[in-house]
């Protein structure tokens, strides 16, 4: 099953690129017949062994205990493997993860050592991937990865890619609605997306299949909303901003990036310029009612703290 | 037995970007690993000399052997593009997507896999995987709410979709090689250059023996009468391109194809 080497064990904590030379990954050999790879039952006599059982009988004993505690501590190094990753896919998804998640899927009867576990886990995430592992909530045993790593520029995060290409074709959509009096045809999409050299049904490499992306991807997502046009016989569907474009990004911003594209200023559009002055002021506006309202409640709460 | 001379690598920030935006994407192509390699350095370490891929690789290994993972490189069978995922070492089963997906939506996939496993193509229909959907465990699935989790599987690069009917996406087969291997010994297919398991590719007519479609392009590179390499017969199908990196991308977007891409020259 496991097809890796298990002699390197898990680097101990603190003392990172260093490894333990033992057998199986085992720190200490506390006696001297367990530094020698022999394991066959009847080992017999060990030389130099300071063990006062040397018969026959002891030192199988002393083999088959020696057996179980490798094979224990091989069961918890793959435990703390597994849990890294657990807390990896789930961080993926944004939620936090709670102790009984943990234990549930990954430790199991090793639950009493989850303190232990959890520990060596954290040091993995920090040393290898950069990620802290933060309790969020001590009451419900919840936690969270706090990304260690230094936060990117705006334009070192586009050339990291990640979401960047496919959030930048979403841009190109956002645009193409907001210029058309924000609602655009479908066909109007699929067109675009021509013009940029996709087909809406053909495997692309960064997006892979545009069309997915777009109907379903942002459309699920609550980027983009998708309605039928009505009183259209054959139906014909539109696109326009759905919730989520609307609070994380503004007629502005997406007026700019058009401008960009098209190197003019976004006061080449004076329809588009105005609606989105108003959108300026009715956003400016929404954000001080909100933050009054929070600076109230958070006078009036008992100091809890998140983090 | 005691020490290995093998060093376990060093792990910096370079290293760590990397692995992160690797987990973020699932799998990338050779040409944006090495992309996203040169702005990993760009951001974190300006001053020093990228490393050569796969010696940065080896390196990032060295360090997740402990974690049971690995940067595993393969190749797409459709046009052997080379492609490099974050894997699983133990054979857990579907150990990765089982965190991400219900039960029932797990036993969707195992499923269509055994179906794509079975077929001479290595294709299944969306129809003959629908028509499964009784079968699942755990809750109750109904066919609409099954070919929107196919959907998702496709989002999330296990599966790719052509014309409705589903194979394996290179990132499963990179990630459950192993699994596939020892849960359908008899069923599975080898190719007969590489010994790797193979879902698409071409077959000799006559005995049979299976070569994935990159495969077959280096094999018979520019041998003007292919011969099936274990009967000696004519091998009756198209050869295709052995993959060019240059050439892909200047045409910008993939062709993947059920058949080999273009004829020969004669």
């Amino acid at each position: 099953m496991l097809q890796t080497p298990e002699s390197r064990g898990l680097p101990v904590p603190q003392a990172e690129g260093e490894k333990d030379g033992g057998h199986d990954g085992e720190t200490r050999a506390p006696t001297a017949s367990q530094e020698r790879p022999k394991e066959e039952l009847g080992a017999g006599r060990e030389e130099g062994a300071a063990e006062p059982a040397l018969t026959r009988k002891g030192a199988r004993a002393l083999a088959v205990k020696a057996l179980a505690r490798r094979r224990a501590y091989r069961r918890l190094n793959r435990t703390v493997a597994e849990l890294v990753q657990f807390l990896l896919v789930k961080d993926k998804k944004k939620s936090p993860i709670t102790r009984s998640e943990m234990v549930k899927y990954v430790i199991g009867d090793l639950k009493a050592l989850f303190p232990d576990i959890i520990a060596r886990a954290a040091e993995h995430l920090r040393y290898v991937f950069g990620f802290e592992l933060k309790q969020f909530d001590r009451k419900h045993h919840t936690y969270i990865l706090i990304n260690k790593l230094k936060p990117l520029e705006e334009e070192e995060e586009e050339d990291l890619g990640g979401d960047g290409p496919r959030l930048g074709l979403l841009m190109m959509i956002l645009g193409l609605i907001y210029m058309r009096g924000n609602s655009a045809r479908e066909a109007q999409v699929w067109e675009m997306l021509r013009r940029l050299g996709m087909q809406p049904s053909k495997y692309h490499f960064l997006f892979g299949y545009p069309k997915r992306l777009i109907m379903e991807d942002f459309v699920q997502q609550r980027y983009l909303s998708y309605r039928r046009v009505p009183h259209t016989s054959p139906p014909e569907y539109e696109f326009s901003w759905g919730p989520r474009s609307n609070l994380e990004i503004s007629k502005m911003k997406v007026l700019g990036f058009v401008a960009k594209l098209h190197k003019k200023e976004p006061q080449h559009w004076p329809v588009q310029y105005r609606e989105a002055l108003a959108d300026e002021a009715d956003r400016a506006r929404a954000k001080a009612r909100a933050e009054a309202s929070m600076r109230a409640r958070a006078s009036a709460r008992a100091g809890i703290h998140l983090w | 037995m005691q020490s290995s001379t093998k060093r376990m690598g060093v792990m910096t920030d370079v290293h760590r970007r990397f692995l992160q935006l690797l987990m973020t994407h699932g799998v990338l192509e050779e040409w944006d690993v090495k992309r996203l390699q040169r702005h990993c350095y760009k951001v974190h370490d300006r001053n020093a000399t990228v490393d050569k891929l796969e010696d940065f690789i080896n390196n990032i290994n060295s360090v997740l052997e402990s974690l049971y993972i690995e940067i595993k490189r393969g190749v797409t069978e459709d046009d052997g593009r080379p492609i490099y995922a974050l894997v699983n070492l133990a054979t857990t089963s579907v150990s990765k997507m089982a965190t991400d997906f219900a039960e029932n939506e797990l036993d969707l996939f195992r499923k269509a896999l055994e179906l794509i496993i079975d077929s001479e193509t290595g294709f299944a229909s969306s129809t003959n995987i629908l028509n499964l959907v009784d079968q699942l465990k755990g809750k109750k699935m109904k066919k609409k709410e099954a070919e929107q989790v196919l959907q998702k599987f496709v989002q999330n690069k296990w599966l790719i979709e052509k014309e409705g009917e589903f194979t394996l996406h290179g990132r499963a087969i990179l990630e459950m090689e192993q699994y596939i291997r020892e849960t359908y010994p008899d069923a599975v297919k080898t190719c007969n250059i590489c010994h790797s398991l193979l879902i698409q590719g071409q077959s000799c007519e006559t005995c049979g023996i299976r070569m994935h479609l990159p495969c077959v392009a280096k094999y018979f590179q520019s041998n003007a009468e292919p011969r099936c390499p274990h009967c000696n017969d004519y091998w009756p199908h198209e050869i295709p391109e052995v993959f060019d990196p240059e050439k892909e991308r200047e045409s910008g977007i993939s062709k993947p194809n059920k058949k080999p891409l273009r004829s020969r020259q004669r």
